[in-house]
């Protein structure tokens, strides 16, 4: 079974923006596609375009060399197009067969026996009458390739499948999609991960502001020649020097510090234990819901626990709430920058008000100083490269990037001796998160300290100077960076130990 | 079969001007909707609302009276703007007010056979005191054992009426007074002075006045202001901000209250001079629709303040004129609400029609 995909001259106009500009490329069975690009290259429009949930302004998709019309989701399940998104669209009080029997319209007898010839075919192991609740995110994502498969896809598109799997489940994926390439199901595979496309794709199109800018075969790039492919411009790879703390004056200590939690939904945090020196950037790994975000709330004196527990430069600072905790020079940014470490209806300057350090002068005797707050806004802006000058401007309408420029720019300014960030390029694009990480890894150069809290492992071994891993509110024991690979963080991340 | 496709989307940039019309828009839709029910009721609709919204301040009886009813709804409201500004959600002012009337009062007949300056100052800040202690009842129940404020507010409205009518009808009642559930009229000095001769509207206007140039200093030009503002829009900001959630609840609480205690003392030394069972007609629930009205601001509160006032005087003009319960005033209030969550609703948000689908379940 030969497939044939083509997509011919697809533009689609936003207001304001182009998201696909004119767009043509050609896909054929048996061999997986990467389609690369920042956040906003206009790949998730094309994704859309294709999976009926977006019509496009101009332009048709060919199938088999038959013009298709693509005007809902339904109709790319009709022409056999699958696609498993990035958020899972799975009930989870349901089982998981009953997810599937949902979309199917298939008897349940019939449809039991072909998920059982798929699951034994591709080698998945699924209980299948189990609620989804009670699967991992990778299991979950199986879930939505079985989905997939039940309806013999030719097409199968995976947009940015990995963002929430860890390194095995992740090697797992690729063999999957290896075997149905082989099966000949043709696969569009959306990442902005390059060192994926060289190790699962055939063909790489990367995209830059709505238009296709380049289609080669990866045997022919390297990681460099595609972001700056992506990028469209030179990027100067940054590496951060190799230090030695040992004899750097320590700045934080936790000791043997425990949260329990009366939120069922939050993670309890065990007998923690870590120390951070002068200079030194921590990062901490782990799979996002693992007890990130109490321990970023615990750093920040959002969560208050005993005085003695957190010691910052030979001071108790664990009762102290996070204003309290800034005139002792510590700095946060969280990772939730939308709509709590910026208030989207506030203006620029207002939100620069929320960090109220003492030497601020921004409330005098109780009162606004506008004049004070402005001047102040002003430098963050300049100083760090935000997209504008003007304070008045309500922070809703700044992109990401600029408002996690804005947001690290108005902890920074106070000269902190920490920053703690978390998960703090997200969702940026190329260029915003190179400029962050830069900006990072200077505050260590200037001997302040910083701790990392990320999801991307690739961040935190470019930053980190020491790591571990968070893992059902546990942490694992500190390593040097340079001892680390991406392959011992994926084990600890998985709950598994390294020697 | 073909059902057509609804989606509610959230509108980002509401122009501020249109923000502040639309409760004009919601007036003039509620005269159109009260326009309706007169023409059911058989009257001639533009006849029933003249005598509803004209005729009530046509003389300057009518403006006297329409100022002597927005005087405590413009300062409830304000001090309520303070609570539902930073989220929490005051309902009892009207319990407040009563208390603040209580204990306004208790200190006036304390004073009856005494003269003096000092009196009515000593009684205004006794029942502001009174609304601010009942008001922090819900407060430090919700910070200190998270109760639901909503809830404790509501009841405690009960608990200040109910403790009125035994206060009037036992201990505090008229001893020469035939048992009729009132106290004594209080001495002279314990009266707001009347402003002018003949009319009913009272010194209470300038503490009213007074209290919403300070609240608008407060609200926009202060830290607790801007403090109020942020746990309003988000409380997570405010917890990572560090700004101290627990006091700032029971200062909203206490601002709100006080102002209500104000309120009720200024009815029982204003135009009522005395405590009775019912010394308000429902201003404390009155506010929370003219807060709203008034957009929590400051300035729209005063405006607010006259229309929802004019309500109360229509009612009673219409009660006399066209022989309907004086509750009608309460159901323009209700519509005034209706018709502005209504469209302020289709200001946040915005109705997208899809089109027709067919639905091949």
């Amino acid at each position: 079974m030969n497939t044939k995909l083509k997509v011919s001259e697809i533009s689609k106009i936003y207001p304001g923006c182009i998201a696909n500009d004119k767009v043509s490329l050609e896909f054929g069975s048996g061999k997986i596609y990467a389609l690369l690009g920042e956040n906003g290259a206009g790949k998730s429009t094309l994704v859309k375009i294709l999976s009926g949930v977006v019509k496009p302004d101009e332009g048709e998709v060919f199938l088999n060399d038959e013009s298709i019309k693509l005007n809902s989701p339904l109709d790319a399940k009709k022409n056999n197009i699958g696609m498993v998104f990035q958020h899972f669209n799975l009930f989870e009080t349901l089982s998981v067969f009953e997810n599937l029997s949902i979309d199917s319209d298939k008897k349940d007898k019939d449809l039991r026996v072909l998920v059982d010839s798929i699951l034994k075919k591709y080698n998945f192991k699924i209980d299948l009458d189990i609620p989804v609740l009670n699967l991992s995110a990778g299991q979950k994502q199986k879930v939505e390739i079985i989905r997939c498969l039940i309806r013999n896809p030719k097409v199968l598109i995976m947009d940015e499948p990995t963002s929430v799997l860890t390194e095995q489940e992740t090697d797992d994926l690729f063999i999957s999609l290896k075997q149905f390439s082989k099966d000949g199901i043709l696969i569009i595979y959306i990442t902005h991960k390059l060192k994926e496309v060289l190790s699962l794709c055939d063909e790489v199109a990367v995209m830059r502001k709505g238009k296709v800018v380049s289609v080669s075969n990866t045997i022919d790039e390297k990681i460099e020649s595609l972001a700056n492919k992506m990028v469209g411009e030179n990027l100067n790879t940054i590496k951060k020097k190799i230090n030695n703390f040992k004899n750097s004056k320590e700045i934080l200590k936790i000791s043997n510090l425990s949260f329990k939690s009366d939120d069922p939904y939050e993670t309890n945090l065990n007998n923690l234990n870590l120390s951070l020196k002068k200079g030194e950037c921590l990062g901490i790994a782990g799979i996002s819901g693992n007890g990130q975000n109490e321990l970023f709330q615990i750093l920040s004196g959002e969560i208050i626990t005993e005085g003695t527990s957190i010691m910052f430069r030979n001071k108790e600072i664990g009762k102290l709430n996070p204003r309290e905790r800034r005139e002792y020079l510590m700095a946060f940014s969280p990772e939730d920058r939308i709509s709590q470490a910026a208030v989207p209806e506030l203006k620029i300057y207002e939100n620069v008000a929320l960090n109220n350090f003492k030497s601020s002068n921004f409330f005098e005797k109780g009162l606004v100083n506008e004049k004070k707050i402005k001047e102040h806004s002003k430098k963050i802006l300049s100083n760090f490269s935000v997209n504008t000058d003007n304070v008045e401007l309500k922070s809703q309408f700044l992109s990401g990037g600029n408002l996690q420029k804005l947001i690290i720019g108005r902890e920074l300014i106070t000269s902190p001796e920490l920053l703690v960030c978390f998960n703090p390029t997200w969702g940026l694009d190329v260029g915003a998160i190179n400029y962050i990480h830069e900006t990072l890894i200077q505050i260590n150069e200037q001997g302040k300290s910083s701790i990392l809290i990320s999801t991307d492992n690739d961040e935190l071994l470019k930053l980190s100077d020491r790591i571990c891993v968070i893992y059902k509110g546990k942490l694992s024991k500190i390593m040097n960076a340079d001892t680390v690979t991406a392959e011992k963080l994926g084990i600890l991340m998985g709950g598994g130990s390294i020697d | 079969m073909e059902v057509q496709l609804i989606k509610i989307e959230k509108r980002n940039d509401v122009s501020r001007s249109i923000y502040f019309l639309t409760p004009v828009l919601a007036i003039f839709l509620t005269l159109f909707g009260g326009g309706i029910i007169f023409y059911i009721l058989g009257f001639n609709p533009i006849e029933a609302l003249k005598f509803f919204f004209i005729t009530p301040i046509s003389d300057l009886y009518g403006l006297s009276e329409l100022l002597v009813k927005a005087t405590p709804l413009c300062l409830i409201a304000i001090g309520l703007s303070f609570c539902f500004k930073s989220n929490n959600w005051n309902i009892g002012a009207e319990g407040q007010l009563i208390f603040g009337g209580i204990v306004g009062g208790g200190v006036a007949l304390l004073f009856y056979n005494h003269d003096g300056f000092y009196v009515l100052p000593i009684i205004i800040l006794s029942g502001a005191i009174g609304g601010m202690l009942f008001a922090m009842i819900p407060a430090i129940l919700k910070t200190y054992f998270n109760t639901n404020e909503i809830l404790v507010s509501l009841m405690l409205v009960y608990v200040a009426k109910l403790l009125l009518d035994y206060l009037v009808v036992g201990p505090w009642s008229n001893p020469e007074g035939f048992n009729f559930p009132e106290t004594r009229q209080f001495s002279e000095s314990a009266r707001m002075p009347i402003l002018f001769d003949g009319l009913r509207i009272h010194a209470g206007i300038f503490i009213t006045l007074i209290t919403v140039f300070l609240s608008w200093l407060i609200l926009y030009k202060t830290y607790l202001g801007f403090q109020i503002k942020v746990s309003g829009l988000s409380l997570k900001t405010a917890k990572y901000a560090g700004y101290k959630g627990k006091t700032m609840i029971i200062i909203v609480f206490m601002v709100s209250g006080a102002c209500a205690g104000l309120a009720g003392v200024g009815e029982i030394t204003g135009p009522i001079g005395q405590l009775h069972r019912n010394i308000s007609p429902d201003y404390g629930f009155t506010a929370i629709i003219v807060a709203f009205l008034g957009r929590l601001n400051p300035v729209g509160i005063i405006f607010a303040s006259l229309i929802v006032a004019l309500t109360y005087l229509g009612a009673e003009t219409a009660q006399i004129f066209l022989q309907v319960p004086k509750y009608t005033g309460q159901v323009f209030q209700g519509m005034i609400l209706f018709f502005l969550l209504g469209s302020d609703y289709l200001l946040f948000f915005k109705i997208k029609f899809l089109g027709l689908k067919k639905n091949e379940l």
